[in-house]
């Protein structure tokens, strides 16, 4: 933590780079806001509570999209909240459209926007019947890369858009030659109508595009590595290519390998636990249900008590007391 | 004597056959016909009638061959009938030529002074040979096979004409016989009244056993008083009103369905005597309460004497059926309204989906202008409203009661069904509903509203119709899974309905099982009319299960207060909005809240915010985020100054530490003046 070059960056820019000031400001936004409550507990308490969560991810959890795409970690957080709600919906094995999806994004975050659920639908279908249905892996990886790099793939469009039609970026900033344009003519432009654009010369723009600028970018390296497997290729091809390498999910680091998607034992335990207290909850309720009372319901209320709300720290406050009946 | 009822009215004819002679005029029911009480039959005449029978069968049996001697003439067909000079004298008036198998008329000479022929029971085909008996009265044509009624242009006396029991397909040629007082036509192959109207002096006009459809041409018979059209085909009846003597219509065995096909009996004042049995019409239910209300100088319906009891009931029955007509056309009109105005919901709500903002406002402004419709057209079920008791007669109690009903939308309690259309009509929930009508209610129906709008009066709903069990929700526009939380602030729900046009939720595969997550705490009993199966709840448990303990346990503890008390701070201000806070609201509202906290808590946090209020608060938030910015980077600011003067101070302490070190070493390197130097200090002090 107490690197050299952690010091060696002018203050502004190492604030910057690390989103501090994001955090700040959403923390003492939130202060605000919800006065009275915190006001009750202690402002100390309200700000380690706010950290913590933002170190475990959860601060992301109901809020509005533009805090979610603030910052990197956001986004990642965003993802496996996302992961970890939903994984269950995945190990099911339904199949669901475009919509269905945007539909169980909203209910983590109300104002997510149409077009990137949009977008990452066009790369799990290649861009073609949108409304098919899609594997909750499928969509889940190709969501993750267009949500977490979402500037990046734009620009990356751009550039292809730019080789399909014969310019080549390069050739814009390096000053040209005679013989650097008579290259690019011809051949790009027949090639183009048939599979996309040459995977070598692909490769070099988005390096440059890398180098070129700050916000995050997938490791060039693996983006090579995606890049040289492949003579020619297109836009989705590209993406479908990144979403489905293995590297570049570890580097994110959001969500866990394709093979152990549906696998969160902690989280399956405590499903376990739920279900078994609704089936209880439900043949409870149907004897209750035989007996006609005036009022059937309200006697219900009475005698559900309360239950005390679990904290973000405490441990689950059942044992394990049922096995699973199936 | 001519028996009474064949009297003329006019007192004319009546002495002319005032000779002995009993004339029976036949009319043509038949014997098995029990019911009639009548028993007008031509086989055993009634006793007057059987002195000429006996007269006949003398002058028959006696005279057989003797006396009528039909011999052959010069003309070859025709037969020329002679009677010996004492029956001339004897019976100079009348000639009985029955059963003589005539084929034809025979010529009867010398007989000027006939009064009476009598050709019943043969074959004849045509009249005949009989123009020069002008002093004819009575002709009897009863039994042949006459097809055209003709040769009777001379026969200006004639006052009884029985052409019954032959083949006669149309009225005519009865031009000259205007002193014709009964003319018998039943039993033949007539199809229509025609050439009837000079016959002013008709009395009785028998057309039973004819084909005839209808009646009209009556036109003219200013004396008939008795019409008989039995055993005919008759739909309707015209003209009837214009026989200003007609006291005797028999219509039995027609095809008569309706009283509006004989509606014109109604303004006969002579009609006393009726009949109609035999038609469809004798069978319905409302037969005899609707004759005897239209026919009130009606004495006897079906050969029966029309009581003063029967009579009361009829118009009992009649007034009744005219209100239950009335009533019936009220409700038919309000259904058409209702229709009406469902139907401009619908299009106004069609055009607010397809988002045409121009037109929206012009109509806003053109239904606002519409004038206080509702109270003006429906002022006597808006009375009839309950919680003013009003009383309404028990057989008329409508269950359908249209409330409010104007062009842009419709409220309708109906039993146990609360249904709103467009979103004007959210506004009736303000309203003072009685306690009995909100608890009847146990389904609550919303079409054409937005589900946003919907979300905003549930606490209404929750506290005006407390036994509302089952919602539906067609064409409300729900389009986000999210937007079912919003349910979850009611106090139960049994059942929910969604239908799939206008609501594109229901595409999804997994609504259901969300429904039946977020909302389990209701253990719903039917979704969109299926049950809610162990299996179902088990399922939306392990689908959504992990989001609910997510939401839950691992948001901090300060997002969960505050998104509680969002949902509180709502409730809150709805019931602080609601004129005069009642204090037993209070109490509720404060063991809402605790149920609310109490109820499945974990899942207590997923919420629905409408779109509106989301926007709201986000740019309520800009402010405070905005200043945020600026405290931050003052923050900032500052820290970094003390960075940076911390920093330079690192750089710089060495130097100055070695500087400071140096000095005081320099300072100490002479003892002794050093210590002069101390102690010159510590005495300036002082």
């Amino acid at each position: 933590m107490l690197s050299p070059e952690r010091l060696a960056l002018p203050d502004y820019e190492y604030l910057a780079q690390r989103h501090v000031l994001t955090y700040m400001e959403d923390a003492v936004c939130q202060l605000l806001e919800n006065k009275e409550d915190i006001s009750q507990y202690g402002v100390a308490r309200f700000f380690t509570e706010y950290f913590n969560s933002v170190c475990q991810g959860t601060h992301i959890l109901f809020r509005e999209f533009s805090f979610i795409q603030a910052t990197p970690h956001n986004r990642a957080s965003f993802l496996r909240a996302f992961w970890k709600c939903f994984r269950t919906v995945g190990k099911n094995g339904d199949l669901l459209t475009m919509r269905e999806y945007h539909c169980l994004l909203q209910l983590l975050c109300p104002d997510f926007p149409l077009e990137l659920t949009q977008k990452a639908a066009r790369i799990v279908l290649m861009d073609d019947a949108m409304d098919c249905l899609m594997s909750f892996s499928d969509f889940l990886f190709a969501f993750q890369i267009q949500f977490y790099y979402s500037e990046f793939l734009e620009s990356v469009a751009a550039i292809y858009q730019d080789l399909l039609a014969g310019k080549n970026p390069n050739t814009v900033i390096v000053p040209t030659s005679s013989s650097g344009q008579h290259r690019q003519r011809p051949p790009l432009g027949e090639a183009s109508l048939l599979e996309g654009v040459e995977a070598s010369l692909f490769s070099q723009c988005l390096e440059n595009l890398c180098d070129r600028h700050k916000y995050s970018c997938p490791p060039p390296a693996l983006v090579k590595e995606v890049l040289s497997n492949v003579q020619r290729l297109t836009f989705y091809g590209f993406l479908v290519a990144l979403s489905k390498h293995h590297g570049i999910n570890q580097a994110l680091g959001a969500l866990p390998d394709k093979g152990d998607l549906m696998h969160d034992p902690a989280m399956d335990e405590e499903l376990e636990r739920l279900v078994v207290r609704s089936r209880l909850h439900w043949t409870s309720r149907q004897h209750r249900a035989e007996k006609p009372g005036a009022f059937g319901f309200q006697r219900r209320d009475k005698l559900e008590a309360p239950e005390s709300m679990p904290s973000a720290s405490a441990p689950s406050p059942y044992p394990c007391r049922w096995e699973p009946r199936e | 004597m001519i028996p009474g009822k064949y009297r003329s009215v006019s007192g004319r004819a009546a002495n002319n056959v005032n000779c002995g002679l009993h004339l029976v005029i036949q009319t043509s029911s038949l014997p098995e016909k029990s019911k009639v009480e009548f028993k007008l039959n031509k086989e055993t005449p009634s006793f007057s009638g059987r002195l000429l029978q006996h007269d006949l069968e003398r002058n028959y049996s006696s005279r057989q061959g003797d006396h009528i001697h039909l011999a052959s003439s010069s003309m070859p067909s025709f037969p020329i009938l002679q009677r010996s000079s004492e029956e001339k004298i004897l019976y100079s008036d009348r000639l009985t030529l029955e059963r003589q198998k005539l084929t034809v008329c025979p010529i009867i000479d010398g007989e000027e002074h006939l009064r009476l022929l009598n050709f019943q029971h043969n074959f004849i085909t045509r009249i005949q040979n009989i123009s020069n008996l002008q002093r004819l009265i009575f002709l009897d044509l009863y039994d042949n096979q006459i097809e055209e009624i003709s040769g009777l242009s001379t026969l200006r006396s004639l006052r009884v004409l029985l052409l019954g029991k032959n083949r006669i397909k149309r009225i005519s040629n009865l031009e000259n016989l205007k002193s014709l007082d009964v003319l018998d036509l039943h039993g033949n192959q007539i199809t229509k009244i025609e050439n009837v109207s000079h016959l002013c002096d008709l009395r009785v006009l028998n057309l039973a056993r004819n084909l005839l459809s209808h009646v009209d041409n009556l036109n003219g018979l200013d004396s008939l008083t008795e019409l008989n059209l039995r055993h005919n085909q008759i739909t309707f009846v015209r003209d009837v009103d214009n026989l200003p003597c007609l006291q005797r219509l028999f219509l039995s065995f027609n095809n008569i369905s309706t009283f509006e096909s004989v509606c014109c009996l109604a303004d006969s004042s002579s009609l006393s005597d009726i009949t109609f049995d035999g038609n469809p019409i004798a069978q319905e239910s409302w037969y005899k309460h609707t004759i005897l209300q239209n026919m009130m100088q009606l004495r006897q319906l079906d050969m029966k004497r029309v009581t003063e009891e029967e009579r009361r009931i009829a118009s009992v029955v009649a007034k009744k059926e005219e209100e239950k007509k009335r009533e019936s056309h009220k409700q038919s009109l309000l259904k058409e309204k209702k229709r009406l105005t469902i139907n401009n919901v619908a299009r106004k709500w069609d055009l607010q989906q397809n988002r045409i903002p121009n037109i929206a406002p012009n109509q806003d402004r053109k239904v606002s202008d519409s004038p206080q419709d509702p109270s003006q057209l429906h002022g006597s079920t808006v009375s009839a409203f309950p919680e003013e008791t009003g009383s309404l007669d028990s057989g008329l109690s409508n269950t359908l009661q249209g409330l409010s009903v104007t062009d842009t939308h419709l409220v309708e309690v109906d039993g146990d069904t609360l249904s709103l259309y467009g979103s004007g009509a959210l506004e009736s929930l303000d309203r003072n509903w009685s306690v009995q009508t909100a608890g009847m209610v146990t389904t609550v129906s919303f079409t054409f509203i937005e589900f946003d709008e919907i979300v905003q009066v549930l606490p209404k709903l929750k506290i005006k119709f407390p036994n509302s069990l089952h919602l539906k929700f067609k064409e409300t526009n729900l389009v986000m899974l999210q937007q079912f939380n919003a349910l979850a602030q009611l106090r139960r729900v049994d059942q929910l309905t969604i239908d799939p046009q206008g609501n594109p939720v229901v595409n999804f595969t997994l609504w259901k099982y969300y429904v039946l997550f977020r909302l389990s705490h209701f253990s719903m009993q039917k979704i969109n009319g299926t049950e809610v199966t162990q299996n179902d709840m088990i399922m939306a448990e392990r689908l959504f299960g992990i989001l609910a303990h997510v939401a839950s346990s691992e948001l901090p503890q300060y997002r969960l207060i505050s998104i509680l008390g969002d949902v509180r701070k709502k409730q809150f201000r709805y019931l602080l909005e609601t004129k005069g806070k009642k204090p037993g609201l209070v109490n509720e509202e404060n063991s809402d809240s605790k149920r609310l906290v109490g109820e499945n808590t974990n899942r207590a946090t997923l919420n629905y915010t409408t779109r509106d209020f989301y926007n709201e608060r986000l740019e309520e938030i800009k402010e405070k985020k905005k200043f945020c910015k600026m405290y931050m980077e003052d923050l900032v600011k500052e820290a970094t100054e003390i960075n940076m003067k911390n920093e330079a101070l690192q750089k710089l302490w060495p130097q100055m530490f070695i500087e400071l070190v140096r000095d005081a070493v320099i300072e100490i390197r002479n003892k002794n003046s050093y210590m002069k130097l101390c102690l010159q200090q510590i005495t300036d002090q002082k």
